[in-house]
């Protein structure tokens, strides 16, 4: 089993592809993404339910580097959610095969 | 014969169901319709809508006069966002970016309005073409533009948002999914004809009235849930917006109806495109373009408080004014 660093962010789905972008920019080798039911934030609850716009559709998006990597798109990562709804963690995994990141 | 009018459209099972899924939205009841469903009658509607309009357009043909129509629903949309965002700016707290998106959603259209005006229009007994659906996709985007030139206009050109790319916000724009799926449909209908509204007229044109009551009865229950959710973001004079701005709309079309000597049952659909903002295609544009404009007020003042309105008061009125301009 090998250290990694796992970066999980929260963001509106219309934000996605510019999401997307710096973490391929940055050479991390994958993630993946889910679609977020419902939620509470700034004094309000929403949910995917009835929004045929998907403006407020939010997702989740996970990927898994090396600590260079993922310290390499928090910046980047940062700006954007200067912009755009959100919430990034990371956090320290263990993996098992790290080549593949 | 307004009153009646008025009467018969609320009374109308399609409004009744958008009433009741307000109702059951307010009330915290836990009904809802599966997500994807709901999505999947957005497109079934869009492409119904379209081909219909085709039909229509394959036995009318194109003239000067459509194309006068066209221009001046273009028009409609590049000029309503400059009122809205004056009106905003000097009669509530927004802040500049909010207005602009606001605005952007007024000059915009809604195809829910728009058909449920038809719908209106036929219980009227007055005739009304085709061609209208393509004014109602060309309405889509124009407004978009006029909304980020106001936002941008004596403003330092801020840096791009990380991770955008060129071309991004375009392609939401003139590509997405609505005004593709309505256009196509407009186009599969013409080339078609009547050839094409044979084969589909039982899954399209027959079914329509059923799955626009299951379709608002959704919007219902979105509006109620937005309203619930979103109102404290509305001070009373963005929501009185929310009730005049449509008239303001409705009043310029009817100008450029009068001028163009369009027969009732058009000019009443272009009034309804003018007076409806807009709450699919726009909403996913601003949050590209503008992502610090805050949803829960364009969102929820847009389907929360003008399309309930446009659906229980507006249409009938804009149908009577059309008969009264139309003389």
């Amino acid at each position: 089993m090998a250290a990694m660093r796992r970066l999980e962010l929260i963001i509106e789905r219309m934000a996605l592809k510019r999401a997307g972008n710096i973490l391929e920019e940055a050479g991390l080798t994958g993630y993946t993404v889910t679609s977020a039911m419902a939620g509470y934030g700034r004094g309000q609850r929403w949910t995917r339910d009835g929004d045929l716009s998907t403006a407020q559709d939010m997702v989740v998006m996970v990927t898994i580097g090396d600590a260079e990597k993922i310290g390499r798109v928090l910046k980047d990562l940062h700006r954007l959610l200067d912009a755009h709804i959100g919430v990034l963690s990371v956090g320290e995994v263990e993996v098992l095969r790290p080549e593949r990141f | 014969m307004a009153l009646d009018l008025a009467i018969a459209t609320i009374l109308s099972p399609v409004v009744l169901f958008f009433v009741l899924g307000l109702a059951a939205a307010l009330a915290r009841s836990d009904m809802s319709i599966p997500e994807a469903f709901a999505k999947g009658i957005a497109i079934y509607l869009m492409m119904a809508i379209g081909l219909k309009g085709g039909f229509e357009m394959a036995k009318s043909g194109l003239n000067l006069e459509i194309v006068g129509v066209m221009v001046a629903g273009v028009l409609l949309s590049f000029t309503l966002p400059l009122i809205a965002f004056t009106l905003l700016r000097a009669t509530t707290r927004l802040e500049r970016i909010d207005a602009a998106a606001v605005a952007a959603h007024y000059g915009s259209i809604s195809i829910v309005t728009f058909v449920a005006a038809t719908q209106a229009v036929e219980l009227a007994g007055l005739p009304s073409s085709g061609y209208l659906v393509a004014v109602a996709a060309l309405m889509e985007t124009p407004a978009i533009i006029t909304a980020l030139l106001l936002y941008g206009r004596g403003r330092k050109k801020e840096a791009a948002v990380a991770g955008s790319q060129q071309g991004d916000l375009l392609r939401e724009v003139a590509l997405n999914a609505s005004v593709v799926v309505l256009v196509g449909a407009l186009i599969v209908g013409w080339i078609t004809g009547e050839r094409g509204e044979a084969q589909v007229t039982a899954f399209f044109l027959t079914p329509l009235q059923g799955v626009l009551c299951l379709f608002l009865l959704d919007m219902g229950l979105a509006a109620g849930r937005g309203l619930r959710q979103g109102w404290r973001a509305l001070q009373p004079a963005t929501i009185a917006f929310g009730i005049y701005m449509p008239l303001i709309g409705a009043g310029l079309a009817a100008l450029c109806a009068f001028v163009l000597g369009m027969p009732a049952g058009d000019a009443a659909l272009l009034i309804t495109l003018s007076a409806s903002a807009s709450y699919i295609a726009v909403p996913a544009a601003m949050r590209l373009a503008l992502p610090q404009a805050k949803p829960s007020i364009y969102l929820t003042l847009s389907l929360g408080v003008t399309f309930p309105f446009n659906l229980t008061i507006g249409i009938p009125t804009y149908v009577v004014l059309a008969g009264f301009i139309s003389g």
